[in-house]
């Protein structure tokens, strides 16, 4: 009797009394076991947050609605000439353009529809580039209501102060974050969106063009700005014969050339290096006259009598 | 503009719906109630802008609400503003062909909306009241009967006015058909007076008229003095400065020869 204990105890094989197939399943068991006690809190953890956490600010509260909205009132009431588009279209467009999908991955291929759906003729002589001027040049073609900025046209419109993006993990898009251009990606939907809608606005002017630019700052024409990086450039010569800058100045502030700064000189080079012409001017009146209504300075804005 | 965060967009289109469900004539300003009730809310202190005959003007002035904020740009201005709507006569769907003017019938949808949110605005506006006025339109700057007479005057409550301006603007280069003090202008300084507000009157209320003329800026009426400088042409030899130039020869001449 004792031989038998003993002989338990010094054993070579490990359980050489339970079968080969009982072995399978205790391993497939124990396999799924620890499957589980991994999976289940990683599915909690991903249902709780879901979505990758991103440094910059997450897609605007209602954006679907609201760029519904702006098609229709843009389509409707701004520009009822093109009241033929389909909004539910557009919309869907945009949506799939990024929805599901890496937000980090955009390329303009992905908004390849949305811009066929909302293609619009600016008319020659009537495209309003800015840089650095934002408010001013919005200012100007708000009143002057036959120029047009990249945000007087539908595309532009719809999506002015808007954020969005999406996630590949998910159909929704992320309220909480997305990508910031400089910490997490360049090719994010969002920067995509705005170089591709303004390389195809700079593509379509014809005739005699303008820009807005600022010549309180010492980067008056900037290299690194979506105009001096994509605008400029896709410009057509065989359209475009001319561009005319309008140099706005600080009100109150002593009266400086910019137009032969040596930036602004960068611009008309780079413009004659691609045989498009190019003048320049100084506080042009009508643009002048909007800084006064914003802080009519005496020295400045009292009318001649 | 300020967060009006909270607001319920889905509740306050419910309560603007009712109207659309009613013959189209038979539309009250109080129909407009529960909806008013879910949109209003506060007009910071001297930003109320009342105008007749300028609204593109004002919408241009107002900045979407930044300088000012007119009916337009308050929430239940906001939504109406550029719309029209209305029943069918016979059915019960949107009329897209044609909706009921003034003339056609009082209580249609449009008309009732503005005015019930005209009354709302009025009552809610307080400190130093802005009134635009176009001293160029040839039936009166001040309609005698309209939003502004009718369903805003009215309405001002006196203990939260200070005081009350009005601008009277005149279009660039064309007529100016009533000023401060004449007209129709007249008539409701004396209907202010009347009802106990301090007010005053401008003529072409300089901000105003710059911006007016961004798209007139080569008319004599527009140019800036320091446009004027910039162009080296001394003030003697300018249009209106002409006519001193032959007295002043004259006297020179005179003083010469004695």
């Amino acid at each position: 009797m004792a031989n038998h204990r003993f002989s338990s105890v010094s054993e070579e094989e490990p359980c050489c009394d339970i079968s080969k197939k009982t072995k399978i399943c205790l391993c497939v068991f124990f396999g799924l076991l620890i499957a589980v006690i991994i999976a289940v809190p990683v599915g909690i953890l991903m249902w709780r947050h879901p979505l990758k956490e991103w440094k910059g600010k997450g897609t605007t509260a209602h954006f679907y609605e609201i760029l519904l909205g702006r098609c229709y009132t843009y389509t409707q009431i701004v520009r009822p000439e093109l009241g033929h588009k389909d909004c539910q279209k557009i919309g869907k467009a945009f949506t799939t353009a990024f929805l599901s999908k890496d937000p980090c991955s955009c390329t303009e291929q992905d908004y390849q529809p949305l811009l066929e759906l909302t293609a619009q003729t600016v008319p020659c002589n009537k495209t309003l580039f800015w840089s650095k001027s934002s408010e001013l040049a919005h200012d100007y073609t708000r009143v002057q209501g036959d120029l047009f900025t990249l945000e007087d046209t539908l595309l532009g419109y719809m999506a002015d102060g808007l954020k969005w993006c999406g996630d590949p993990r998910s159909s929704e898009m992320n309220y909480q974050s997305c990508p910031d251009r400089r910490e997490d990606c360049s090719n994010n939907s969002f920067s995509v969106f705005w170089n591709a809608v303004s390389k195809r606005f700079a593509e379509d002017a014809c005739g005699v063009v303008h820009v807005v630019l600022n010549g309180s700052i010492s980067n008056t024409f900037d290299e690194r700005s979506t105009f001096g990086r994509v605008e400029v450039f896709n410009l057509r010569p065989e359209k475009v014969h001319q561009l005319q800058a309008w140099v706005m100045h600080d009100i109150g502030s002593v009266h400086s050339d910019s137009c032969s700064s040596s930036s602004v000189n960068n611009l008309k080079r780079i413009l004659k290096e691609r045989s498009i012409a190019f003048s320049c001017q100084n506080n042009y009146g009508p643009i002048r006259l909007l800084q006064c209504v914003k802080s009519p300075e005496p020295s400045s804005c009292r009318f001649y009598v | 503009m300020e967060s009006k965060g909270g607001r319920n967009c889905t509740a306050i289109w419910e309560a603007f719906k009712v109207v659309l469900v009613k013959d189209p004539c038979s539309v009250l300003p109080s129909d407009y109630d529960r909806f008013i009730d879910l949109s209003r809310h506060s007009i910071p202190r001297d930003k109320s802008l009342f105008w007749e005959n300028n609204h593109l003007l004002v919408t241009s002035y107002s900045e979407n609400g930044l300088r000012f904020l007119p009916l337009c740009s308050v929430l239940y201005g906001r939504i109406g503003d550029f719309l029209s709507w209305c029943r069918q006569e016979n059915a019960s769907g949107l009329d897209y062909q044609s909706c009921p003017t003034s003339e056609d019938c009082e209580n249609n949808a449009v008309d009732s909306f503005w005015k019930r949110a005209s009354m709302q605005y009025a009552r809610e506006s307080s400190g130093v009241i802005s009134v635009m006025l176009n001293g160029s339109e040839p039936s009166g700057a001040y309609p005698v009967k309209g939003f502004f007479a009718d369903f805003e005057i009215p309405y001002f409550q006196k203990d939260k006015i200070t005081r009350i301006e009005i601008w009277v603007m005149h279009e660039i280069g064309k007529p100016k058909v009533e000023s401060c003090g004449e007209g129709t202008v007249k008539i409701l300084e004396e209907r202010l007076k009347k009802m106990g507000f301090q007010y005053s009157c401008i003529n072409d209320h300089l901000p105003v008229k710059l911006l007016k003329c961004v798209d007139h800026s080569t008319h004599p009426d527009c140019v800036l003095n320091s446009a004027a400088a910039s162009r080296e042409i001394p003030p003697l030899w300018a249009e209106h400065g002409a006519s001193h130039i032959v007295p002043l020869l004259v006297a020179l001449a005179s003083a010469v020869h004695m």
